[in-house]
């Protein structure tokens, strides 16, 4: 087990700690991240019914266009795509923002 | 008393056996022990040089007795060569029952010859040894203090001559123990006088005196009463918690203190009329602490300072730049900190002090071993102040493995818990020491190896995205439902 001196001597020696993202990224990685993060909710959140483009009463020349819109399909993939990367995207989104905060988790 | 050195148990059991054996009053003689009492407030620097002769040779071990009043109040005991700055190991031996004193032995740099000769130099800072006299004063009042020793320093060795001497910080000494009616060991006036420095002896050819038969029957007690024009500050409670984060790459330590003025007393009310105008002319109360300077890290940032009420507005810090880690820093930030109320003698004032900085000023890693190198500092010292109780909490990362502390001292109490806070999920591991006493000499840094896998970065933003997946499951599940009263 080594003493105190020896580690005195290790910690004066050894490179100094650097994060994986510096620091000073953090406050624009958590605007990028987060933002991303709404426009994705945002994306989720307008799906339409796949049955209601095909409806008889949907009236292509007349009715809004369904761009935006995430279909509701009947195997959710595409609806869990966005959902799971706008959550991986929150998460780093949160966790740079509670750094550029002061809130250093 | 905190232990910077080894205690020796099998060797003590050994001495509580065989007490010759522990005091070996064969190996040496002390040709002349001066003894140095800086006297203070709550801190007393004790200086005590012995002028050792080897009696065997090959002697190495030098035995130190100190009285059990004097053991209770010794916070810091450090032994040198004079001259040199390398500290002597020191072993301790507990309370010897035939000597009726705690034992220490030094080891010698170099074993001596017979009739060689070393001087020795021991450091002693007292705590809570003095206390005001009277013990009450009026707001306008000077404060004046008692410091009370025993008159021989004690040793398991026959002395040739010896002496001792008291310097006040004041000259104004009230008074001091004359010793009239004594006259063993010495022909010459027992106790002088000489501005501001009180010198008993010298006393020659003193037997072995840490016995209990000269302690019964030669030992005198001394007392000096003197003028001390300073608040005596404690810090009755300590909590420091360093928090370590590796995303933020940043040092969070916060203070949780209790200062208390521990000088005389307040007589009476406090009068805010007397103390505005005490500082208009100039006189403020002298036991009073009307602001504190600090000395913190350089390169901290972000610092705040709030009590009970809220946030104090009255501090100023200056900060220095930042310093790499291990490179020699001459330079502090300065933290001027005013209380809400100025302390007077007997009052109390807690706060709480923090502070972040840069983790790799503190921290390194290694590459060999694959951990992490932090250094935390003890404490931050306040001038002239004794730490009566301190708790040190290391926080370390989410995740953390393979922990292992060393302290610069032995710690009287450490444990290892868990620590929740902001976005954990597991918990973070934490180590607390607790220490007693604490002086300026104690202002040393604590090491914390541990290493971190990449996989435990991760748990933070997997349990936040966690949170957020199952808010859209949720609204995955309510666009399915249909909630219309009439349906086409």
């Amino acid at each position: 087990m080594a003493d105190y001196a020896s580690i005195e001597v290790l910690h004066k020696a050894v490179p100094a700690f650097s994060p994986y993202i510096p620091v000073g990224l953090l406050p624009y990685i958590a605007f990028i991240l987060l933002s991303a993060t709404f426009a994705l909710g945002f994306y989720f959140s307008t799906s339409v019914p796949a049955q209601s483009i095909r409806s008889p009463i949907y009236n292509t020349s007349t009715d809004p266009p369904r761009i935006c819109s995430l279909p509701k399909d009947t195997l959710p993939v595409r609806e869990t795509a966005v959902a799971s990367l706008a959550s991986i995207l929150g998460g780093f989104g949160v966790v740079a923002l509670f750094c550029t905060v002061g809130v250093y988790v | 008393m905190l232990k910077p050195w080894r205690c020796c148990l099998p060797l003590y059991l050994l001495g509580l056996v065989t007490p010759g054996l522990v005091l070996a009053g064969h190996s040496f003689e002390n040709t002349a022990i001066v003894r140095t009492i800086e006297l203070g407030g709550s801190l007393v620097h004790v200086t005590t040089t012995y002028a050792v002769k080897a009696l065997e040779d090959g002697s190495r071990l030098y035995t130190l007795a100190l009285a059990e009043r004097e053991h209770e109040k010794t916070s810091w005991l450090e032994a040198k060569i004079k001259g040199e700055a390398a500290t002597l190991p020191l072993e301790e031996f507990g309370y010897s029952p035939d000597g009726d004193a705690y034992l220490y032995t030094v080891e010698l740099p170099k074993a001596l010859k017979l009739n060689a000769s070393t001087n020795l130099v021991v450091d002693v800072v007292q705590t809570h040894v003095t206390y005001p006299w009277p013990a009450q004063a009026a707001q306008a009042d000077g404060q004046s203090l008692k410091y009370e020793t025993d008159l021989f320093v004690l040793s398991p060795y026959r002395t040739a001559v010896q002496r001792t001497k008291l310097r006040s910080p004041d000259p104004q000494v009230h008074s001091y123990t004359t010793l009239d009616d004594f006259d063993d060991f010495t022909t010459e006036s027992p106790v002088t006088k000489s501005g501001a420095t009180i010198t008993y002896g010298p006393y020659y050819n003193i037997p072995p005196s840490a016995n209990k038969e000269f302690i019964a029957e030669k030992q005198k007690h001394i007392a000096v009463h003197f003028a001390y024009d300073h608040p005596m500050l404690e810090v009755t409670s300590l909590k420091r918690a360093a928090e370590i984060s590796h995303w933020g790459a940043n040092l969070n330590i916060e203070d949780q203190m209790t200062l208390h003025n521990s000088g005389a007393k307040l007589k009476g009310h406090f009068s805010r009329l007397e103390h505005q105008s005490s500082h208009f002319y100039g006189r403020p109360s002298p036991q009073m602490l009307p602001a504190l300077t600090l000395h913190l890290p350089a390169g901290i940032h972000s610092a705040y300072y709030y009590d009970l009420n809220g946030n104090v507005s009255t501090s100023r810090l200056r900060q220095a730049p930042s310093v790499p880690k291990g490179a020699q820093n001459n330079l502090n930030s300065i933290m001027e900190l005013r209380p809400r109320y100025p302390l007077m003698g007997g009052w109390n004032y807690s706060f709480t002090l923090g502070w972040d900085s840069p983790l790799r000023d503190y921290a390194g890693w290694d590459r060999q071993s694959g951990k992490h190198v932090v250094g935390i500092p003890v404490m931050t010292i306040i001038n002239g102040a004794v730490v009566n109780d301190a708790e040190i909490k290391i926080i370390l990362p989410e995740g953390a493995t393979d922990i292992d502390f060393f302290p610069p001292f032995p710690p009287l109490k450490s444990s290892l818990s868990t620590h929740v806070t902001y976005l954990d999920t597991i918990g973070r591991p934490a180590i607390t020491l607790h220490y007693k006493d604490l002086t300026y000499n104690h202002a040393g840094t604590i090491y914390v190896t541990y290493k971190v896998p990449f996989s435990a970065h991760l748990r933070k933003p997997i349990a936040v995205a966690t949170a957020f997946l199952s808010v859209f499951l949720v609204a995955f599940a309510a666009k399915r439902v249909d909630i219309r009263i009439q349906k086409k």
